[in-house]
């Protein structure tokens, strides 16, 4: 079985948050809600500063903090290693949200329009976006990004890793020695974030200039 | 570096924290009594029992309200091996058990003809009471992300301000119903007096051993120069330990009569009300770790949703 992972080279990023609204377009994740995001920071000072984005998705951790502190059973890890939460068994503690070292996790309270002083409320795409999200997800419970399973299953690429116009972003089976994730991180010195929590993500990262 | 603290544990559980350890102290408290000879302290044994179960059920009530999907809170039964929520849960539900069946047989067969019954009804309570006001506190620490919860120390806070709470509720109540201020009251007020300096000296210790990341550095200068100094210093300081403090070594030692009733009463009103913004500003200090690539460190944004 492939456990499927993520290279993103910070060398490429130029933080143009393509990816946090293609997701966005994938999953129709209600407003406030981004599985995938860009995280800005600076280093250093006048004149010599830099600036690097970081963008994050779910790490699919091999020993998840979320799982650890799950008590319904509601978080599992499917055979390709990813971790989902069953909307149906999640009762919304927001232990998970705590647990998380990368922020992955986010509870949703209720649709909110984008555009709450128009008549006649949600407009045709708002309504089909709500019904979308409301298919595979609801209300109240920790949502999380699940590497866009679907359109993997369908032989695509995450939504993020197609609309990357840098080529930032890898995606592929972390089990195989041959595969362009494997290679990556052999070559180029690839690390994960934040080893001190234990988790083992299956997102790995190639070092920033 | 901006780190931002987390704002979706917020006041709701804070009172479930509070309330799950003020209940367990009263009744820990009520079953030392129940062993206990002498003037009052038979008095003190029942409101134990009586505000046990109560506050900490009317604290999971709060728990329950902040969950995002209520009808499903059920189901943190189901699987206790999984995590400290579920355990803590577990925990918390035989405590109420055990202080209901304790109130039951006090009621049904009277309190003298079941001294040996509630004794050990009690002694078991006490074990599960003690889980509950220390498991408030692993609740916290089982997130490693933030430091400033996860810590030995957190547990050792939540369970010394848990007995100290209880037992001015117990006293509270006591003098209330019109208990003198003498026998049993004043030996809890002694007893008190010790479990407030102790907890100076474990908040003290906690806030200076935040001194050690980037994160819970961030969250002792949050709580003690930030946002929430004004609920630290406030009500945490000079209401929950400084207050209670005075009162209760004006009760024991300076004051007579009424003027040592009306001393413990300012105390425990204190007190009670430090206990639940101490638990409160332990939340709202929360800061998760920055994430580290290279000499970058990124702060995770603000909790949305």
């Amino acid at each position: 079985m492939p456990r499927y992972g993520f290279v993103i080279d910070l060398k490429r990023c130029y933080g143009c948050y393509s990816c946090q609204v293609a997701c966005k377009a994938a999953n129709f994740t209600p407003q406030g809600i981004d599985w995938a995001r860009c995280v800005p920071a600076e280093t250093g000072s006048f004149p010599v500063a830099l600036r690097q984005m970081l963008p994050l998705v779910c790490q699919q951790c091999k020993e998840p903090a979320c799982k650890e502190v799950c008590p319904t059973g509601a978080t599992t890890q499917d055979e390709n290693g990813i971790v989902l939460v069953d909307k149906d068994l999640c009762m919304g503690c927001k232990a998970c949200l705590m647990a998380c070292p990368y922020g992955a996790r986010q509870t949703v309270g209720e649709w909110q329009t984008y555009y709450p002083h128009a008549d006649g409320g949600l407009d045709p795409y708002e309504s089909y976006a709500k019904k979308q999200w409301e298919k595979k997800n609801g209300y109240g419970m920790a949502t999380k990004c699940d590497y866009c399973k679907d359109r993997v299953a369908d032989g695509r690429k995450p939504a993020c890793v197609e609309s990357c116009p840098a080529k930032a972003r890898t995606f592929g089976d972390l089990e195989d020695p041959e595969s362009d994730v494997s290679m990556l991180i052999r070559r180029e010195s690839g690390f994960q974030l934040n080893p001190e929590f234990g988790t083992d993500p299956a997102c790995f990262y190639l070092p920033p200039r | 570096m901006d780190l931002k603290a987390q704002n979706k544990w917020g006041w709701m559980i804070a009172v479930y924290l509070f309330l799950a350890g003020l209940g367990a102290g009263a009744y820990f408290t009520g079953v030392v009594a129940s062993f206990m000879e002498g003037e009052g302290w038979s008095a003190a044994a029942k409101i134990g029992l009586v505000l046990g179960w109560p506050c900490v059920f009317v604290g999971a009530m709060f728990l329950i309200a902040d969950l995002g999907t209520p009808k499903n809170f059920w189901r943190a039964f189901m699987k206790p091996g999984t995590s400290w929520v579920a355990r803590g849960t577990i925990v918390i539900s035989i405590f109420m058990a055990l202080n209901a069946l304790h109130f039951l047989v006090w009621i049904i067969g009277g309190w003298d003809a079941t001294e040996g019954a509630r004794q050990v009804i009690g002694v078991l309570g006490a074990v599960f009471a003690f889980g509950t006001m220390v498991y408030t506190g692993l609740l916290l620490g089982a997130n490693r992300p933030i430091a400033f919860w996860s810590t030995a120390l957190v547990p050792v806070l939540f369970l010394v301000s848990a007995l100290s709470t209880g037992m001015m509720a117990v006293m509270l109540v006591a003098i209330i119903g019109g208990e003198s201020h003498e026998g049993a009251i004043a030996s809890l007020a002694r007893l008190d007096i010790m479990l407030i300096v102790l907890e100076i000296v474990i908040v003290a210790a906690y806030l200076q051993g935040a001194h050690r990341v980037p994160e819970s550095r961030a969250s002792a200068k949050l709580v003690l120069n930030g946002a929430v100094a004004p609920l630290f210093w406030f009500g945490v300081a000079l209401v929950g330990l400084a207050v209670p403090l005075v009162f209760e070594l004006l009760g024991v030692y300076g004051l007579d009569g009424s003027g040592a009733s009306a001393a413990t009463v300012v105390a425990a009103i204190g007190g009670l009300i430090g206990g639940l913004i101490l638990r409160r500003v332990v939340l709202a200090g929360g800061i998760q770790a920055p994430l580290r690539a290279g000499r970058f460190e990124f702060a995770l944004p603000e909790m949305r949703g």
